[in-house]
C-alpha cells in the first residue's frame, strides 16, 4: 500500500494566471482537498477544460489534464472517459465557455449520463478577454460589450441543467471553499453526470463586493428535501432572489458506458459469438 | 463500346419497383462468378420512393470506371427514365429492354433511329402476378430475362435471388424463382434474338462486394479503431452505421454525437486517453471540425478523420461527387497545422488509405485526413478478398505509439524534441507520464508558453515529423510508358477514368503516361520530378472547377523549369469523369503536339 496523497501532492509546478482576489483560487484550493478526501490517483485521474480563466485550472493540478479549445471540455471529456471507464473525468470551466459557445454541448452529455463531473466557476462576465457581457450577466449591467448595459435575461444554469436531465445538480460558492469541497466530493463519487455551479466572483471585471452581494444572498439548503423530486428542484432553482447551495438534485440513473456494457457490447458479442475476426467480418461482403 | 467481355446495363424506374434490390442481385451473381462489377446508384432526393436509376458494369476483365455509356438499357417504367437522361448517355446501338405494357412516351422520349433497332418487349408486371402472384417480382422476371438474352450468369443469379430474400418466408424465395424462371422462359420461348451482344466470361473465384464506405469502415476496424465518434451527413453516414453494428462486437466503442464539433473533440478525448479514434464527414463537417483538427495538431494527438467529398461549397450538393475539398484539407484552419492528407483512388483503396491513415497518425502522432468521395463512398466494387485479410507488412502492420520508456519517465517531457519531432506519448494510467496537453503553445513539458522562441522551436518540431514521412513512403501509381512525352497527373477517384483513359490511348498507338498520388500532403516531390522530367506536356484532371489540384501542384513543381506545359482539365464536380471525356483530350493534346513535331 503506499503512502496517502495529501493535497499537496495535486499540485502542479505551475503557478495560476489568475488576478488576486479571485474566487477561482478558492476553488483550486478545495479541488486538492477534495482530490486527497477521494485520495485520487493522478495516473487514473483527467481534469479537462475550453479557453477562459477558469479553464487554466487543470494546468495547476498534477494528473492527466487538458486545455482543449473555446466551449469542447465535455464531448473532450466524453472521449476520455469511454475510453478509460476506470479513470476519474472532471469538465472543468467558465460560463462563457459552457453556458454560451459551448452550451450545445451540455444537454447531450447530461441526457447521455456521462459519468463525468462538470464543475463551471460562474463569474457572470468573460475575464480572460478582460470584460464583456457573458450568457450570466444581470440584466441591465454595463460591460465592455454591454456599454448601455446587458440586454439579454440571466440564463439559470441550475433550472437548465434540471430540465436537460442531469442526474446530478449542486450549487456552492468560491467564498466557502469547505463546501465547495463538500459538493466536489459528492459530485466525483456520483455516479452518472454530475454538475456543479460554483459562484466564483470576478473581482477585477465585475468589482470587488461580489464576495459580499453572494454572501450576502446564500442560503444553504437544509438537507432534508427529496433530492430525487424534479419540481422541488425546479423551486429551489427558481428563487433568483437567493441563492441556495448544496445538492439540489440527484437521482442514479444507468450511465451511458454502464448501457453500452449492457445492451450494446453484449449483444454485440453475443452476435459475434467472441470477438469478430476480420475474416468473419469480411463474411457478410460475399456475394 | 459492344464488347462481349464487357457489359453496361442501366435500369430506370420509379423508387418502389425494386431497381437496386436487381441491381445487387444482379452484381453479387457476377461477383459469386469471380467478375469484375461497379455499380452506381442515383435516387431522387424524395426519401423514400420517387424515381431511381443504377448502373451495372459486369466484365470478365478488370474495370477502372463505370463505363460511358449504356449497352443494355432496361425500363421498368418510361415515365421515371426521363429524369435520368443525362446520367444515363446510350450507345448508338443500345439494347432496350421494357415491359410491353409500359409504352414509351413517344413525343417525349429522345431516341434516334438506330437506337430503337434492338427492342425487347417483355410483360414483366404481367408475368411476375401469373408465376409469383404480385407485380411486385417485375424486377425479378426482368433479372431473368435479361440473363436469358445477354447470356448472363443464370445459376449465380439464382443463387443470389435466394440469398437477397433469406430473410423471407420459404414462399416469398420461391415466388421469387418462378418469377425469373417466368422471365427466362418467356424469352427462351416468344423472344427472337437479334442484337449481337452475347456475354462471354470464364469462371473465377469468387469476390466481395462492397461499397467504398464499408471498406473505409473495415479498414478502420483492421487498423484496431477503438472508439469512433461522429454525427450523420451524406454521403458519409454508411461508415458510421456499419461502424456503430461491428466495432462493439470487437469491444469497440460508437457514439453518435450532437454535432461534427463534438464529434471531433471526441476522438481527441479518445486519442488523449491512449486509444485509436477516428471520425468520418462531409465538407460542411470538416468545416465545422476545423478548429478542432488544429487541436490535434497542436496537442500532437493521433487522430483519423474521414471526408467523403460532396459537391460544395455549403450545402451544395449532398449526393454528388466533387474534389473541391483538398486545399481546406491541407490548409484548412488557422495556424501552420500539420496534417497527413490521404486519398483512395478507388473502393479496395479505401481499405488501404484508412489503414495507412491509422499508421501514420499513430507513428507520427497527428491528424491524418482521409479524402475519399461520394463517387468512391456510394458505389460498389468487387474486391479481391485476399486483398482485405492479414499482412504483416508495411503499413499494414499494425502500429501502436510510441509510450515512455522508465528513462522517459523520470523526468517526462510529453512534447520533448526528438530528431523525428515525434515524442514519446503518454496517456491515462501510466503512472508518471501526467502532463498537461493544451491547444496553447507549450513547452516540451507541455507547460503553457507565450515567447517567440518557444514557439519557432515547438513549430519546427511539429513539422519535423513530415521530412520523416516524406522518407518512409514512397508509394505512386504510374500508368503507361515511362518515357511517355504526354502525361496525365490526377488525384483520387478521377484515377478510374484516367486509367481507363491512358489505357485506351496506348492501345491505340499513343504514348500516354498518368501518375496518381496516394498520400497527398506532405507532398512526395521524387515520383513527381521523375514523373515530368521528360514530358511535354501534362494534363491535370480534377473535379474542382478552381483547379486546386494544380493549383497546389504548381507550388512544388515548376513545370516550366523542365519545359513542360501544363494543361489544365478542371471542372465542376457533380458527375465524376467520363472515360471519353478524358480519352478526347489525350487525343487533342496528342494531336497537337505532333502537329509540332
Amino acid at each position: 500500500m503506499s503512502e496517502a496523497l495529501k493535497s499537496t501532492d495535486y499540485k502542479s509546478n505551475l503557478k495560476p494566471i489568475w488576478c488576486p482576489g479571485c474566487g477561482n483560487f478558492g476553488v483550486l484550493s478545495a479541488i486538492y482537498k477534495a482530490f486527497e478526501e477521494l485520495q485520487l490517483q493522478p495516473e487514473n485521474t483527467a481534469v479537462c477544460s475550453g479557453i477562459g480563466c477558469s479553464s487554466r485550472l487543470p494546468g495547476y493540478i498534477n494528473a492527466y489534464t487538458f486545455n482543449g479549445i473555446h466551449g469542447r471540455v465535455l464531448p473532450f471529456a466524453t472521449g476520455v472517459k469511454m475510453s478509460h471507464p476506470e479513470a476519474t473525468v472532471i469538465a472543468v470551466g467558465g460560463d462563457g465557455d459552457g453556458f454560451s459557445i459551448g452550451a450545445g454541448h451540455i444537454g447531450h452529455a447530461a441526457r447521455k449520463n456521462i459519468d463525468i463531473t462538470y464543475i463551471v466557476m460562474d463569474n457572470n462576465i468573460y475575464g480572460l478577454t478582460k470584460g464583456q457581457a457573458s450568457p450570466t450577466t444581470p440584466l441591465g449591467v454595463r460591460t465592455k460589450t454591454t456599454y448601455y448595459g446587458n440586454m439579454g435575461m440571466t440564463f439559470n444554469p441550475v433550472r437548465m441543467l434540471i430540465a436537460y436531465k442531469a442526474s446530478f445538480v449542486a450549487r456552492t460558492f468560491a467564498g466557502d471553499p469547505k463546501h465547495v469541497q463538500k459538493m466536489i466530493v459528492e459530485a466525483i463519487q456520483h455516479p452518472g453526470f454530475s454538475f456543479v455551479e460554483i459562484l466564483s466572483p470576478c473581482v477585477t471585471f465585475r468589482g470587488k463586493d461580489q464576495f459580499k452581494i453572494i454572501r450576502d444572498k446564500v442560503t444553504y439548503l437544509d438537507g432534508v428535501h427529496d433530492i430525487e423530486d424534479e419540481l422541488k428542484a425546479f423551486d429551489i432553482a427558481n428563487n433568483e432572489e437567493h441563492f441556495a447551495l448544496g445538492v439540489i438534485y440527484k437521482k442514479r440513473r444507468p450511465t451511458y458506458y454502464e448501457i453500452v456494457m449492457d445492451k450494446v457490447t453484449a449483444k454485440a458479442k453475443a452476435a459475434s459469438n467472441g470477438i469478430a475476426q476480420i475474416d468473419k467480418l469480411l463474411e457478410q461482403f460475399q456475394p | 463500346m459492344l464488347n462481349n467481355k464487357n457489359i453496361v446495363i442501366g435500369i430506370a424506374g420509379s423508387g418502389g419497383e425494386g431497381i437496386i434490390s436487381a441491381g445487387e442481385i444482379l452484381v453479387n451473381a457476377a461477383s459469386s462468378e469471380g467478375l469484375f462489377v461497379f455499380m452506381l446508384k442515383s435516387v431522387g432526393a424524395q426519401i423514400r420512393g420517387g424515381e431511381s436509376s443504377i448502373r451495372v458494369r459486369v466484365s470478365d476483365l478488370p474495370v477502372q470506371s463505370q463505363g460511358d455509356r449504356i449497352d443494355v438499357l432496361v425500363v421498368l417504367s418510361w415515365k421515371n427514365f426521363l429524369r435520368f437522361k443525362s446520367e444515363l448517355q446510350l450507345e448508338e446501338k443500345v439494347i432496350i429492354v421494357s415491359d410491353t405494357d409500359d409504352p414509351m412516351p413517344d413525343e417525349e422520349i429522345p431516341l434516334t433511329e438506330s437506337q430503337r433497332e434492338f427492342w425487347y418487349k417483355i410483360p414483366f408486371a404481367k408475368l411476375a402476378e401469373e408465376h409469383a402472384g404480385t407485380h411486385q417480382a417485375k424486377n425479378i422476371v426482368m433479372l431473368g430475362a435479361i440473363s436469358e438474352i445477354f447470356s448472363l450468369p443464370r445459376e449465380a443469379l439464382s443463387k443470389s435471388i435466394k440469398k437477397k430474400f433469406k430473410y423471407k418466408t420459404p414462399e416469398i424465395i420461391e415466388s421469387n424463382i418462378k418469377a425469373m424462371v417466368a422471365g427466362v422462359e418467356y424469352v427462351k420461348t416468344q423472344v427472337v434474338k437479334n442484337d449481337p451482344l452475347t456475354f462471354e466470361y470464364q469462371h473465377r473465384e469468387p469476390r466481395l462486394v462492397m461499397q467504398g464506405n464499408e471498406a473505409v469502415a473495415l479498414g478502420a476496424i483492421y487498423a484496431g479503431l477503438d472508439y469512433y465518434a461522429g454525427y450523420p451527413i451524406t454521403p458519409s453516414t454508411e461508415i458510421m452505421e456499419w461502424i456503430s453494428r461491428y466495432l462493439p462486437q470487437r469491444d469497440g466503442i460508437a457514439m453518435q454525437m450532437e454535432d461534427e464539433l463534438a464529434s471531433i473533440n471526441a476522438i481527441l478525448g479518445a486519442s488523449f486517453a491512449g486509444k485509436k479514434a477516428m471520425t468520418a464527414t462531409s465538407g460542411p463537417g470538416i468545416s465545422l471540425m476545423s478548429e478542432g483538427i488544429g487541436l490535434a495538431s497542436m496537442a500532437e494527438l493521433p487522430v483519423v478523420i474521414i471526408n467523403v467529398q460532396r459537391g460544395g461549397p455549403s450545402t451544395g450538393l449532398p449526393t454528388k461527387t466533387e474534389q473541391a475539398d483538398l486545399m481546406q484539407a491541407i490548409w484548412g484552419g488557422h495556424g501552420d497545422s500539420p496534417r497527413v492528407v490521404i486519398a483512395p483512388c478507388d473502393v479496395e483503396d479505401c481499405f488501404d488509405s484508412t489503414v495507412l491513415a491509422f499508421y501514420i497518425a499513430e507513428k507520427y502522432q497527428c491528424p491524418v485526413i482521409v479524402l475519399s468521395d461520394q463517387f468512391i463512398g456510394h458505389r460498389k466494387e468487387s474486391i479481391n478478398p485476399e486483398s482485405m485479410r492479414g499482412s504483416k507488412v508495411g503499413f499494414r502492420k499494425i502500429y501502436h505509439r510510441d509510450t515512455p520508456s522508465a528513462e522517459d519517465l523520470k523526468d517526462y517531457h510529453r512534447f520533448k524534441i526528438t530528431e523525428t519531432g515525434v515524442s514519446p506519448m503518454s496517456y491515462l494510467g501510466i503512472k508518471g507520464g501526467e502532463y498537461l496537453g493544451s491547444g496553447i503553445e507549450h513547452d516540451e513539458k507541455g507547460s503553457p508558453r507565450g515567447d517567440a522562441a518557444n514557439h519557432a522551436k515547438m513549430t519546427e518540431k511539429r513539422w519535423k515529423k513530415f521530412e520523416y514521412i516524406k522518407e518512409e513512403f514512397r508509394f505512386e501509381r504510374f500508368y503507361g510508358p515511362k518515357d511517355a512525352k504526354l502525361g496525365i497527373i490526377a488525384w483520387g477517384s478521377t484515377k478510374g477514368a484516367v486509367k481507363e483513359a491512358v489505357l485506351k490511348a496506348n492501345a491505340m498507338g499513343m504514348s500516354v503516361g498518368a501518375i496518381i498520388p496516394q498520400i497527398i500532403y506532405p507532398f512526395l516531390i521524387e515520383p513527381f520530378k521523375e514523373f515530368i522530367k521528360n514530358k511535354d506536356r501534362v494534363i491535370i484532371a480534377e473535379m474542382s472547377y478552381a483547379g486546386q489540384f494544380r493549383r497546389y501542384l504548381r507550388g512544388f513543381l515548376r513545370f516550366s523549369q523542365y519545359g513542360v506545359k501544363v494543361v489544365p482539365f478542371a471542372k465542376a464536380g457533380g458527375a465524376p469523369f467520363m472515360v471519353e471525356e478524358i480519352l478526347n483530350k489525350i487525343i487533342k493534346e496528342w494531336k497537337e503536339m505532333e502537329a509540332r513535331r
